[in-house]
């Protein structure tokens, strides 16, 4: 199994947040996570990337154990994420955020960076180049030099998503990306979600936008306070009456 | 003597001590609360408090010599102004940078003890106990009377200030607004005005604190700086913004000086009290009772 | 039009060049030339303090103690074991380092007010170790008849030749600063400090970074003590405190955190002001304590930020002046 999250429980003192959820990804997938607002998705996500150590379970990827590991060496493993809230640099331009997230693939080493300043900017050249085809495939590549936090919304969103690819992963972890975005732009974005795919990376998407969700993902979880109450296919999870019944109940619909 | 009499006395030296780092900690505390800063200026506040009060006592405003109780007084009054004033200067602080705000306080530190270095020379000078020098002997330990009366005055200032908060419609306006900024907003409460108030208890608590300890210990424009330290590590171990975590962490802090003074060494005291400080903040930077975060506006 | 100016700012950094060069031929008394010796030491203290709190917000408020780490390295080398300069200041640099790294460690678990609380009170206690280890240190009496440097029968015998040492080591520092802080390194440290998850979450390792950023001034610290030992043949711990490093913040809080040519500037600022007003020692430190404040409120960027305020109101002008220009021409 490529990714493997195996009886994940995550508790906050007295609240579980996360209870006891098994979900099987395949490598280049594009797998949704939906459910309503404290279902535990950003949760899975913090538990996934190392920001938080499982209360319970466990995450197996490629084999190996992953869960516990601090975040910065599980980012090194293959993981990437985006954050609900966008977190950019905010000292940086677009350019130098993308260059912080190549910067542990660096060859150069530490005596190196301080003494042999050739070498810095040779890597420094490749590192940049490799951003720029990102920032391309983002369609922002004409921003490179602004401060990353002066773009318009819609473009600082793309960003964030250039950077965690500029980490080279092999699994994307995608929170909500839509979120603020209209419906031309989300339309972009499921392009831009086709093109990621097309190179082989794997997607966990969380998200509210249900059309956005619908088209994009082959296998879609939902959860509701914590638990997984159904996964399938879009169709069979838009038909499923527990699904129904979670979102339509939370709505207060009489 | 014997082991335990020496024992005590060390306890109750180190309850001496610990009460002041208690009434320093207690405006490091009630400061982070009410406006979200930590006040790092608080050392040179209980020296400035000092002085407010014992130049009257010591004769040096026109040679009077007002009676210990009045100028205790005194200082306490003058410190209280001193944290009104401060509230003012706090207010946009507030609303920074953390870096920023540390570093402005740190500067007005800066400034106070330098200004009171330039009126009242770098050298202190000691100040006489009103109480006379003789110990009292209280179940076989030796008890100075001024340290007595520094314990006493501090717990009865701080059991009052306790009742102040908890009791009364000042006290209770405070902790709301502390609580809830922008409720308390609503529901009315001058909210700067109850800033303005818990910095001048603290303020207050500072300066009692350094006129009971002037007979005990040196007086002088640098006073402020080690007790400032310990003041602000004894408001962490009880938990940065706690009342009674302030007095705790005071008292548990005083009381292992004393105790490490007595019985492992009293030149390297000093460092193990930083030590001590450093390795709790690792260990537990919530203190004993908990932080209380304060949700700023 | 920007041709030009760059052009005028070779120039500039010429001019300045060769003056540094030449200053002590052009100084009129040594005592400018010692002020100078003087300015470069606390230069190296704002270039290390700045890397790692203005890059990287490491609050490295032991900073005066590492100074004296680095100076009392070099001291006792050189006293006890005859050490020459040129070996005694790597090794004053790497031992101020060491222990920076040490000091750093905290910054693990604590964050902001604690962990300055944390460095201050470090910093402190490696101070009394410096007053109370009398055997070793010589207590508050300090170290004295510390020898000059001598390279190889030729003697660094006074402030005007030492100048050129320190000149070095200053551009040295600048330069090695500068490369830091461009490139991945510099990069890290930004990241960490303008948001530590995220920067966890794009693969760096912050608590590696962090360890380095109080190296690095910790380094700087040491080279400063180094260098100050040898050219005061006297060293004591009253000047290694909390108080040192609080001058140097304010250097480069005035200068600019964040930016390296803003610590030169804050540094030689408030170091000319300092003697050329000649007032009385503690008002200037009054002063500091009220630049803090001003500073803080009013221009958090520093003499940097003013400098490029104006540079954009210059820029806005210009703009505005070549427009009508070319309305009037059009209309």
């Amino acid at each position: 199994m490529f990714l493997e999250i195996d009886q994940l429980t995550m508790r906050f003192g007295g609240l579980i947040a996360v209870n006891n959820v098994s979900i099987s990804i395949e490598k280049g997938e594009v797998h949704g996570l939906i459910g309503p607002n404290g279902s535990g998705k950003t949760t899975i996500f913090n538990v996934l990337s190392g920001y938080y150590k499982p209360s319970g379970g466990k995450i197996i990827f490629e084999g190996r154990q992953i869960s516990g590991l601090p975040a910065h060496q599980i980012t090194a493993t293959g993981f990437a994420r985006t954050f609900q809230n966008m977190r950019l640099f905010k000292s940086m331009t677009v350019m130098e955020n993308l260059l912080v997230a190549m910067g542990y693939r660096a060859g150069v080493g530490l005596w190196q960076e301080i003494f042999d300043p050739v070498a810095v900017h040779r890597e420094e050249q490749t590192f940049t180049e490799k951003a720029i085809e990102l920032l391309d495939l983002l369609e922002v590549a004409e921003f490179a030099n602004e401060p990353a936090t002066s773009l318009p919304y819609g473009h600082q969103r793309r960003v964030e998503i250039a950077r965690a690819l500029a980490t080279n992963p092999k699994v994307i972890l995608l929170d909500e990306p839509a979120a603020g975005l209209n419906e031309i732009e989300t339309e972009e974005l499921r392009k831009i979600l086709v093109r990621i795919h097309d190179r082989g990376i794997t997607i966990l998407l969380v998200e509210h936008d249900m059309k956005l969700v619908m088209e994009a993902c082959e296998t879609i979880t939902v959860l509701d306070y914590g638990r997984k109450i159904a996964e399938g296919t879009a169709t069979a999870i838009r038909k499923d009456p527990v699904v129904i019944e979670a979102y339509l109940g939370k709505e207060g619909n009489p | 003597m014997s082991v335990t009499s020496i024992f005590f006395q060390t306890l109750i030296g180190g309850i001496g001590i610990g009460s002041l780092y208690a009434l320093v900690a207690l405006g490091y505390s009630m400061t982070f609360r009410s406006m979200g800063l930590v006040n790092f200026a608080q050392g040179s506040i209980y020296m400035v408090g000092t002085y407010f009060g014992i130049i009257w006592y010591q004769g040096m405003v026109m040679n009077l010599h007002v009676p210990y109780a009045a100028a205790f007084l005194i200082g306490l009054l003058c410190n209280a102004l001193l944290g009104i004033v401060l509230e003012r200067i706090f207010r946009p602080l507030a609303k920074l940078d953390l870096m920023l705000m540390l570093l402005a306080t740190i500067g007005l530190g800066f400034i106070l003890d330098n200004l009171f270095t330039i009126i009242f020379g770098a050298t202190g000078f000691a100040v006489n106990s009103p109480l006379p020098n003789t110990p009292w002997i209280i179940f076989g330990v030796r008890v100075l009377p001024q340290m007595a009366l520094l314990i006493g005055v501090s717990f009865s200032l701080m059991i009052g200030n306790q009742l102040f908060l908890s009791r009364t419609k000042w006290g209770r306006a405070m902790r709301a607004s502390a609580v809830d900024y922008e409720i308390a907003r609503a529901m009315g409460i001058p909210t700067n005005r109850m800033n303005a108030l818990a910095l001048s208890i603290g303020c207050m608590m500072s300066a009692a604190a350094g006129i009971l300890a002037a007979p005990i210990v040196y007086v002088s424009p640098s006073m402020g700086v080690a007790v400032g330290l310990k003041g602000f590590a004894a408001a962490i171990l009880g938990g940065l913004g706690s009342v009674p975590g302030a007095i705790a962490g005071g008292l548990v802090y005083g009381v292992l000086e004393a105790l490490s003074a007595g019985y492992i060494s009293s030149t390297w005291t000093q460092a193990i009290a930083y030590i001590v400080m450093v390795v709790v903040l690792m260990v537990k930077p919530s203190g004993i009772v908990g932080e209380i975060t304060v949700e700023k506006v | 039009m920007r041709k030009i100016t760059r052009i005028l700012r070779w120039i500039l950094i010429l001019a300045v060049a060769c003056l540094m060069l030449v200053l002590p031929w052009i100084a009129q008394n040594r005592y400018q030339v010692h002020i100078a010796n003087n300015i470069g030491i606390w230069l190296l203290l704002s270039l290390g303090l700045n890397i790692a709190m203005g890059y990287a917000g490491q609050y490295n408020l032991a900073l005066g103690a590492l100074w004296g780490v680095g100076a009392y390295t070099a001291a006792l080398l050189q006293t006890r074991l005859g050490v020459p300069f040129w070996i005694n200041l790597p090794l004053s640099i790497i031992a101020a380092a060491v222990i920076a790294a040490f000091v750093g460690l905290p910054s693990f678990k604590v964050r902001s007010h604690y962990l300055a609380l944390v460095t201050i009170a470090l910093g402190e206690a490696m101070n009394l170790v410096l007053v109370n280890e009398v055997p070793i240190t010589g207590g508050a009496d300090g170290i004295g008849h510390i020898q000059m440097p001598n390279f190889f029968g030729f003697p660094i015998n006074n402030d005007e030749r030492y100048y050129y040492i320190i000149l070095i080591m200053v551009i040295l520092g600048y330069v090695l600063g500068r490369q830091i802080v461009s490139h991945r390194i510099g990069r890290a440290f930004r990241a960490l400090r303008d948001d530590f998850q995220a920067a966890r979450a794009m693969g760096v390792n912050t608590g590696f970074y962090q360890i380095l950023a109080f190296a690095i001034s910790g380094a700087y610290a040491g080279a400063a003590g180094a260098l100050y030992a040898q050219l005061n043949t006297y060293i004591s711990p009253d000047i290694f405190t909390f108080n040192s490093a609080l001058i140097v913040l304010t250097m480069i809080l005035v200068g600019g955190m964040g930016s390296l040519p803003g610590s030169i500037v804050g540094t030689v600022l408030l170091l000319v002001l300092n003697e050329y007003l000649q007032v009385f020692q503690r008002w200037q430190l009054v002063g500091y304590g009220i630049a803090i404040i001003v500073v803080v409120l009013f221009l958090p960027g520093g003499v940097v930020e003013l400098a490029r305020k104006f540079g954009n109101f210059r820029r806005r002008w210009l703009a505005g002046l070549s427009k009508g220009k070319s309305d009037a021409e059009a209309g």
